[in-house]
């Protein structure tokens, strides 16, 4: 027997969710728009501080380096808005995680595969552009080839937590209506403790101490370490990397758990 | 004025059940506040770091950084606690074939369709922390408001709200066409976060398009370079401003409502 042949079975579900996404198409185009509204917005408010910092570049970043990190920390939050969050909690809120249950597959399996689409097409339509867009406004820095693909590593790991963070998140419906306010919080929380807003090299020690503690900054401020070069040798690479899976193991241990409990106390109403 | 009359009891009266429903959903109503309270706690922190590394931005100090972003809260959260159905609006229920419910009752449609969400409870929490971080802002900056100022305000809070209600308004009926206009709405409410920064730090293309098109600006930006300078340059815009976007919106509203067609079953 193929040993892939368990994997097959989820693919309907990627392809289900690709030909959604490409119905709304201009979805991306939004999706872009926000993006670069949003990369366009942090990078004046720390140019303007850069500007007029007097004691020369906060962080040892230079403009160019600033820049970079706050646009690829947008265009990560893209490859994390894997709607994954909405789809669980809209699916536990309303009872159809029922119809699921009854399938001969894996719940978080079948949301992590139906997100690949989402993550892929994220990255092609709405990342690239804003990319190439601000690459040809403001100077950016330029990484080392080996910088580069220690990214691409680094950034499929941020997916991973990012899916888990999202799950999470969407499971919390079993126990409260307010998704939505869950949501919400979860944007905001990961938005700064990721490093998206303020990067985790420029805040003060006590407030870094505590984001280090916490998974969110392998989201964001992981990837670019690797990106811009900010890492002590092979030890640092390893450093980081190791970080990023220790916490995609943890959650998903997490996840797991949550999922076997919330399965057991689930109550679906009518039929 | 009859008709006005009914439409202000009837406010009264669905208000009241409004705050019912908070008092019923209390765990959902903490939540709401609480997110609002977290994201408002993570914009102090950001403007609380910026400040580590300068002593100005675009030449705001902190506490008029603090005061600028607690102001733009007020307008904000009083948008929120009574428009805020207009989400449902661009993302389902043109959609789901619901809209229909708000045409068949004896009141305006827009009313009717607000209605349904007075008192929100997510905008409490906002309120709240808006007024509190303006006061302690305030404080700090030694301001002293003449009456006719803290009129003024009080005006300016009122129009800066009915501007994000014609922007919602305005995305929200754009769903009679597209179906759903969900991500409009989005990329909408994500440019009014611009409104909390100073505008001076922006590119004169971005300034421009908050002021004139999308008019943020005259949410919390304006008003604010008002009161604490006392520079009415552009604060004397707002109405005008503020009648254009809800005549836009207006307009808008009702193309949309003659030509929906109703979905589904």
């Amino acid at each position: 027997m193929n040993p892939l042949r368990p994997a097959f079975r989820y693919t309907p579900f990627v392809t289900g969710s690709l030909q959604s996404l490409l119905r709304y198409r201009s979805m991306f185009a939004i999706s872009a728009v926000t993006a670069a509204a949003s990369a366009a917005m942090m990078i004046f408010l720390w140019r303007a501080v850069h500007s007029s910092s007097p004691d020369g570049p906060p962080g040892g970043f230079d403009t160019a380096e600033l820049t970079t990190y706050l646009l690829v920390a947008q265009i990560l939050g893209l490859l994390h808005a894997n709607r994954v969050d909405d789809e669980v909690s809209a699916e536990v809120y309303r009872g159809h995680v029922a119809a699921m249950l009854l399938k001969p597959v894996s719940y978080p399996a079948v949301r992590a595969f139906a997100c690949l689409p989402v993550i892929g097409t994220n990255a092609l339509f709405a990342g690239l552009p804003v990319l190439l867009l601000f690459a040809l406004l403001v100077p950016l820095n330029v990484p080392r080839p080996v910088d580069a693909l220690l990214f691409a590593v680094s950034a499929v790991l941020s997916a991973a937590v990012a899916y888990l963070v999202n799950l999470l998140v969407g499971m919390a419906a079993f126990v409260t209506t307010n998704t939505w306010g869950i949501r919400l919080m979860k944007q905001t929380v990961v938005a700064f403790f990721s490093g998206q807003m303020v990067p985790v090299g420029l805040m003060p020690d006590a407030l870094a101490a505590v984001t280090r503690l916490l998974p969110f900054h392998t989201m964001v401020d992981s990837p670019l370490t690797l990106l811009l070069g900010r890492y002590d040798g092979v030890p640092g690479i390893l450093g980081v990397l190791g970080l990023q899976l220790l916490w995609t193991a943890v959650m998903c241990a997490v996840a797991a758990l949550v999922w076997r409990f919330a399965v057991r106390r689930l109550e679906v109403l009518g039929g | 004025m009859r008709e006005f009359l009914r439409h202000a009891r009837l406010a009264w009266y669905l208000g009241g059940i409004g705050l019912q429903r908070l008092m019923t959903y209390r765990a959902d109503f903490a939540l709401g506040a609480g997110a609002f309270l977290v994201r408002v706690g993570v914009q102090t922190a950001v403007v609380g770091v910026i400040f580590q590394f300068t002593p100005a931005v675009g030449g705001w100090t902190l506490h008029e950084m603090v005061f600028l972003l607690g102001f733009s809260l007020l307008p904000r959260s009083l948008d929120r606690l009574f428009t805020d159905q207009l989400w449902e609006l661009g993302r389902r229920l043109v959609q789901q074939g619901e809209f229909y419910r708000y045409l068949i009752r004896p009141v305006n449609p827009l009313f009717a369709l607000l209605s349904e969400r007075f008192f929100h409870p997510d905008g409490f929490g906002e309120l709240l922390v808006g007024a509190a971080l303006v006061a302690w802002a305030g404080h700090h900056l030694d301001l002293e408001l003449t009456p006719a100022q803290w009129l003024a305000a009080a005006v300016l809070v009122f129009l800066g709200a009915l501007i994000h209600m014609s922007v919602k308004l305005l995305f929200a009926s754009l769903s009679f066409w597209t179906v759903t206009s969900f991500p409009a709405m989005h990329a909408a409410n994500q440019i009014s976060e611009f409104a909390a920064y100073p505008l001076e730090i922006l590119h004169p293309v971005m300034r421009a398009f908050t002021t004139w098109c999308l008019p943020f600006a005259f949410t919390a930006y304006v008003p604010c370079t008002y009161l604490l300078s006392g520079d009415a340059g552009l604060v004397v815009w707002t109405p005008v401003v503020t009648a254009a976007a809800l005549a836009v919106s207006l307009t808008v509203w009702h193309r949309g409502l003659a030509t929906y067609e109703m979905t589904g079953s």
